[in-house]
């Protein structure tokens, strides 16, 4: 009863109202955005919609497979046949080229992780790569992601890591399955890019709604009857922190729901069982999953840390009887770290990588190189976030409890 | 039965709000009267728990009510003088939740808020939401809420402040009908509004506890007399230099002033019978506010 009516009040609100509004209408704009996939036809012109996602989708899937040396000799051969066609030819010639790219489209996945893998180095990225390799190169393919890191690691960014650090990025990269199984994977692709921003959005609003669960008893006078009563000081207070958790989960897996459902039923989802990597976005992770695992964790990072998030505003709110002041901490939490960012410096970087707006952004954090050496144990930050966060989370919630229940009244 | 307040004291920076108040309730309504300022709702506000005393301490039947803790809130009922509640709920919403907190089950709570309801003629209105409530409604749902649980000891601060007449008359009756079985508090710089209903009147000044007994014993307590002096309009202001006023009633050629003093203030002063009006001018030296239409009825 004491939850029904907490989760009533926060929705009674005008404002509880609109950002329900709001959410519904940056969720369907996010999926517009996210689902905007162009098609070049015959012609080099760009199609959109359904029909275009489902003629690249086609496209791509005739180069479905095990990526191996033999698949990687045919992308080289027929790269080199369309550039010898005499569209491929036109050098200035805006439509001819469109026409060009558009004979590419299918393998064109492929040959961006053949740009990555024969660039000159771990941190370069050469376009045209492919069109400068002859088939014969192909078999150096998966050596080269190694042997790139291993120079970089070696060289470049040899007092980043410690020997130990560098050996275990090595370790994870050899023990990545080669070779990957390739097929059409937009549809994942396309879903993580935008997961940031919908998580984000989300974080923004269920900030805003749990801001006032606690402050607002005291804006509105309503304090003295609440702590007058029986459960005034024990289960009433409890229900309050129990109303912010439930309105956490509940509308983040709602949206994340929906934001699933709509961009992968548009977009497809193929691949799921596929290593990440097969993605040139993730050509450098030193973390081997599938595009389903990732989803996972993106997920899981996501609501741990609105979960988080939502528990520090609810205990700025509990804390300072002040909405204003509570709503502004998931601003700060989202938004400070990319302006800290500026300042390279490897201790602020260190710091930056524990920071729980890095669990917002999974999708972004999969690629950074961020890791913690405890002894001679090398730990990567995406375990280190989802164990930092969730404790932090458990031990807030008493703490917001305690907090509010011994208020004592001016 | 017994609320007892031992040297109670609460200090707001160098100010003493309540400066070591002893007394002792029982069943009955008692009647707190004092002028804004005299620290009724910071007692009030203690007696709920709100806020902890610098010193001394609140028992209920001998055990120290912050140790009670909920046992003590099971027992009470609270309507502040400034009654906040969420202006979007409904009034029914509103006291479903109050009474949730309060501990009441929902089926029981379903009954309770029907009976009060009607007993404070809100059932009309159990629908309309909270913001759009006139300030008497609103103060009618503010007594609802504190009687939900049917509380043993009722707390109300300034439950007329800002009522029409004849608002306030109704909820005196109400007041009174809702007083029995029970220990009621009432706070007011009114005299009107306890004057008949309460069985023990306190007066409260910078504090303290200046006097209490029943409104007779009050009166009688005032070591002057009440004297009715017919002056001149120009003689006024010197009459009210030197005596204490405690009504002015213009009439024809002058005014007809009743002062409080133990000579006769003037030729042919008529004595008169004290009333509880008279007492509060007497003991807080300013005239008791007088609502015009209270005056008649
Ligand atoms: N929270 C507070 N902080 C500082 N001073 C206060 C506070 N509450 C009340 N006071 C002061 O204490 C005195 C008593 O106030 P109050 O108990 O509200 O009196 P009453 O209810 O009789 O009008 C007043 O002088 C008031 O200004
Ligand atoms: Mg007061």
């Amino acid at each position: 009863m004491m939850l029904k009516y907490e989760i009533k009040k926060v929705f009674s609100r005008t404002g509880g109202k609109i950002s329900l509004f709001l959410l519904v209408f940056l969720l369907l704009l996010t999926c517009y955005f996210a689902t905007s996939i162009s098609y070049v036809n015959e012609k080099g012109e760009s199609e959109n919609g359904y029909r275009a996602v489902q003629k690249l989708r086609q496209a791509k899937k005739e180069w479905a497979g095990l990526l191996d040396d033999e698949k990687l000799r045919a992308v080289l051969t027929e790269n080199a046949r369309i550039n010898a066609m005499p569209e491929g030819q036109a050098e200035n010639n805006v439509t001819l080229s469109n026409i060009t790219y558009g004979r590419k489209q299918g393998f064109s996945d492929i040959s961006s992780l053949i740009s990555h893998a024969f660039a000159d180095g771990f941190r370069e990225y050469d376009y045209y790569k492919a069109d400068s390799l002859c088939a014969e190169q192909a078999g150096n393919f998966y050596p080269n992601r190694i042997r790139l890191l291993r120079d970089w690691l070696y060289d470049e960014a040899k007092d980043q890591f410690s020997e130990t650090e560098k050996t275990w990025i090595i370790a994870q990269y050899e023990a990545l399955e080669t070779p990957y199984i390739y097929d059409y994977s937009d549809g994942w692709q396309q879903l993580f890019e935008f997961s940031p921003t919908i998580i984000m959005i989300t974080m923004l609003v269920l900030g805003y709604l749990v801001s006032g669960i606690f402050s607002n008893e005291f804006s509105l006078k309503a304090d003295s009857v609440f702590y007058s009563s029986v459960y005034g000081r024990n289960k009433a207070v409890s229900a309050k922190v129990k109303a912010g958790i439930c309105i956490t989960t509940t509308l983040y897996f709602i949206m994340i729901l929906l934001y699933t459902v709509i961009v992968l039923l548009y977009l497809g989802a193929d691949s799921m069982n596929h290593p990440i990597q097969i993605s040139w976005k993730n050509w450098k992770t030193f973390y081997n999953l599938t595009f389903g695992q990732e989803y996972l964790l993106i997920v899981m990072g996501g609501y741990i840390g609105c979960l988080f998030i939502s528990l520090l505003t609810m205990f700025i709110s509990a804390k300072t009887k002040s909405s204003i002041l509570a709503v502004i901490v998931p601003f700060i939490l989202v938004f400070l770290p990319s302006f800290v960012s500026f300042f390279q410096s490897s201790v602020v970087n260190k710091i930056l990588g524990l920071l729980p707006d890095r669990l917002l952004q999974i999708s972004t954090a999969i690629n950074y190189f961020d890791l913690y050496s405890i002894g001679q144990t090398v730990v990567p930050a995406i375990p280190i976030l989802f164990l930092l966060y969730g404790i932090l989370s458990i031990a807030l919630m008493p703490v917001i409890y305690l907090e509010y229940k011994q208020k004592q009244l001016g | 039965m017994e609320l007892k307040m031992n040297t109670l004291t609460k200090e707001f920076q160098t100010l003493r709000a309540v400066n070591g108040i002893s007394y002792t309730m029982h069943n009955g309504v008692y009647g707190l009267l004092g002028v804004n300022g005299a620290g009724k709702t910071t007692l009030m506000r203690m007696l709920c728990t709100l806020m902890k005393p610098d010193s001394g301490s609140i028992t209920w039947n001998g055990v120290d009510i912050f140790k009670l803790d909920g046992e003590y809130r099971k027992l009470l009922g609270y309507l502040p003088q400034e009654f906040g509640f969420y202006p979007e709920f409904s009034v029914y919403d509103y006291l479903m939740y109050i009474a949730s907190i309060k501990g009441l089950r929902p089926t029981t709570a379903k009954k309770r808020i029907e009976t009060l309801l009607s007993q404070v003629g809100m059932s009309k209105a159990r629908n309309k939401k909270m913001k759009k409530l006139s300030g008497g409604m609103k103060r009618r749902v503010g007594i609802a809420q504190a009687m939900l649980n049917d509380p043993k000891i009722l707390i109300l601060d300034e439950p007329t402040a800002g009522l029409d007449p004849n608002e306030r008359i109704r909820f005196r009756n109400l007041i009174s009908e809702l007083s029995e079985d029970r220990m009621v508090l009432l706070s007011t710089h009114i005299v009107s509004d306890i004057e008949y209903i309460a069985n023990e009147i306190l007066l409260m000044k910078d504090g303290s506890l200046t006097l209490s007994g029943t409104a007779e014993e009050i009166i009688a307590s005032i070591p002057e007399k009440i004297w009715n002096c017919t002056v001149f309009k120009s003689e006024i202001s010197n009459y009210m230099k030197q005596y204490k006023i405690s009504n002015i009633k213009t009439v024809a050629d002058g005014a007809q002033l009743r002062v409080i003093s133990l000579e006769s203030p003037c030729e042919h002063a008529v004595l008169e019978s004290a009333t509880l009006e008279d007492a509060f001018l007497y003991y807080f030296g300013e005239k008791a506010e007088v609502n015009e239409y209270d005056a008649e009825i």
